[in-house]
């Protein structure tokens, strides 16, 4: 008996301390958004319920659903920005040559930078004065395509995308070629007797044999979307006249810029429910080209 | 020199090789420039930001790809001064500290409990972790805040360190789990027959096996805290407390036109992230990966 006590003590202290942080910081936070949501409340002072006018109210909002449909665009950028060149690259990187390697950290390098000083290095791109892309363009002849960037508010959605793009090839990559690794030597060697092209090889091999690694990596993608605030935050604060609001920058705006604290929690817990949404939806759809 | 008197040079005919492999053909020449270009271009937005950070702000609007015409080291410490650089930088040193020492000992302790012993609830408890990797992280933002105003620890290193160890435990967890599956309990057994409790098995036995696991985890926490922007802006107000980042989106919004400082300052945050980068490149890369699958 003494014996299972011992166990039972250790096993409580020393669960106890990280379950604790954990539950309070990650999870009840999660109830609370939920619970405030119901809440007209502006931080300080009475909160009073409201039911369910927070909720119905984003639902409303038209700049709630173009933030939406921003992080959509994000989401399709990093699926069809991201996916293929990490999936190319990876076909091509999976030897260990000295090269090879020498190119997988320079992809992957973004990614231990803070986004700020990604946002900000971008900013510097992109800037209608002194940006060099504007540079760029203008000392390659393409003077008439010179724009500004973050302010033209029919293309600064697809402007911010590319630092998104840009900054997160690498752990697919990474994801792909061990992936890859993993598919037996012999199915390649059985494929080139075969006669199969590389093409072929690639479709009716490779992307098989790894669709669990895509599916892992598409979820990863939309995830990385509702990710994509400190990049944005930086590069242009959600506006000009919100034309890249995002869902994140939706929230936190109306929450710390016009405090409605009641509005931002009902706005969080929709965040929770629409990624949920995407990436259930996601994978029920590709469970039909499963293999 | 060999390779200049191949046999189709001999016999101007076509000679299949023993080992095709070995030979480049121009494609793959072709294939490995445009690796190149593309790896280059990744790092040239960097490679930027470090050469413009050494140039006087005439320089960098003149001539903003040349190399600096007069290399300016005093960019650097002006940032370290005039920009409260060294402030943000003891403060992100101490909030990260703070959050790795938390991170590694309760996500070691943790991951052994979960991954080692048999008890009631272990499923329920491990689901809840795994739980956690679903929620995006800022949609906890608002409550988060809220909590905090409650709790009165707004405005503290607290504020911070708390957060980020509780939002790396998952990994840290999954980390110490996986690793120790190659660790023999042949050996946690014998311990337990020379007299060791489970305090002491932990202590003496786990501890020093998990090191390579806690390694990875001290990266990949170092990363996420040192580069962690949106806690910081939200729970942060104090300038005196300000992280990196935070000190850094400062100059985002066009209000510093110091282009020099603003760049020198970027460099001074970003240095320890690529030096980490540069020595433990394949350990972040493959812990990134398994993190990664948290979302």
């Amino acid at each position: 008996m003494a014996f299972v006590n011992r166990l039972r003590g250790f096993v409580v202290i020393g669960l106890l301390p990280a379950l604790v942080l954990y539950v309070v910081f990650v999870l009840v936070p999660i109830v609370w958004s939920v619970y405030y949501g119901f809440y007209n409340w502006k931080g300080i002072g009475a909160a009073s319920f409201t039911g369910l006018d927070n909720y119905a109210e984003a639902l409303r909002d038209p700049i709630f659903w173009r933030a939406l449909k921003n992080n959509l665009i994000i989401v399709a950028a990093s699926i069809l920005g991201q996916l293929p060149v990490a999936l190319v690259l990876s076909l091509i990187l999976r030897k260990s040559t000295l090269f090879h390697r020498f190119v997988r950290s320079a992809v992957f390098m973004p990614m231990v930078v803070s986004t700020v000083v990604i946002g900000m290095i971008w900013g510097y791109i992109y800037h209608p004065q002194i940006g060099i892309l504007n540079v760029i363009l203008q000392n390659i002849g393409l003077g008439s395509w010179i724009r500004d960037w973050l302010g033209d508010a029919r293309i600064n959605m697809y402007s911010v995308s590319a630092p998104v793009i840009w900054a997160n090839i690498g752990p697919y990559l990474i994801i792909f070629i061990s992936a890859i690794q993993n598919i037996p030597s012999e199915m390649e060697d059985a494929a080139k007797l075969d006669g199969a092209v590389r093409a072929k090889w690639l479709y009716l091999i490779v992307i098989p044999m790894i669709w669990d690694t895509i599916k892992v990596a598409i979820v990863l993608c939309i995830s990385g979307s509702l990710k994509a605030f400190d990049l944005i935050y930086i590069m242009t604060g959600g506006g000009p006249a919100q034309s890249t609001e995002l869902l994140a920058t939706y929230m936190y705006n109306n929450t710390f810029e016009v405090f409605r604290y009641g509005y931002g929690s009902a706005v969080s817990s929709l965040i929770i429910v629409i990624s949920l949404i995407l990436v259930l939806g996601s994978q029920l759809l590709m469970r039909k080209r499963g293999v | 020199m060999m390779n200049l008197i191949s046999p189709e040079t001999l016999t101007g005919k076509t000679v299949r090789r023993p080992l095709p492999r070995r030979r480049k053909s121009g494609w793959l020449w072709g294939v490995d420039t445009v690796l190149l270009v593309y790896a280059l271009a990744t790092i040239y937005p960097l490679l930027w930001l470090f050469i413009s950070s050494f140039k006087s702000v005439r320089d960098f609007s003149a001539n903003p790809f040349a190399l600096p015409s007069v290399w300016q080291f005093e960019n650097y410490t002006r940032a370290w001064e005039i920009a409260g650089i060294g402030r943000a930088f003891a403060n992100s040193v101490i909030v990260t500290l703070g959050s790795l020492a938390l991170t590694l000992i309760l996500g070691t302790l943790t991951g052994y409990i979960l991954s080692r012993l048999n008890f009631r609830f272990k499923g329920v408890i491990m689901g809840l972790f795994v739980l956690g990797m679903l929620i995006p992280i800022h949609s906890t933002l608002v409550p988060l805040f809220i909590m905090m105003k409650n709790l009165h620890i707004l405005d503290t290193y607290a504020s911070l360190i708390l957060p980020y160890a509780a939002f790396e435990l998952p990994v840290a967890i999954f980390i110490v789990a996986a690793y120790l599956t190659s660790v023999p309990k042949e050996l946690e057994e014998a311990a337990m027959i020379d007299g060791n409790g489970y305090w002491g098995i932990f202590c003496r036995i786990i501890m020093p096996l998990a090191v390579p696991a806690m390694a990875t985890i001290s990266i990949l926490g170092f990363l996420r805290s040192w580069n962690d922007f949106a806690f910081a802006l939200v729970f942060i107000n104090d300038q005196s407390l300000k992280t990196l980042p935070l000190s850094l989106s400062i100059f985002s919004d066009g209000y510093g036109t110091d282009y020099s400082l603003t760049m020198a300052a970027m460099s001074i945050a970003v240095i320890p992230t690529v030096i980490v980068y540069l020595i433990f490149q394949e350990q972040i890369m493959k812990g990134m990966v398994a993190g990664a699958v948290k979302g």
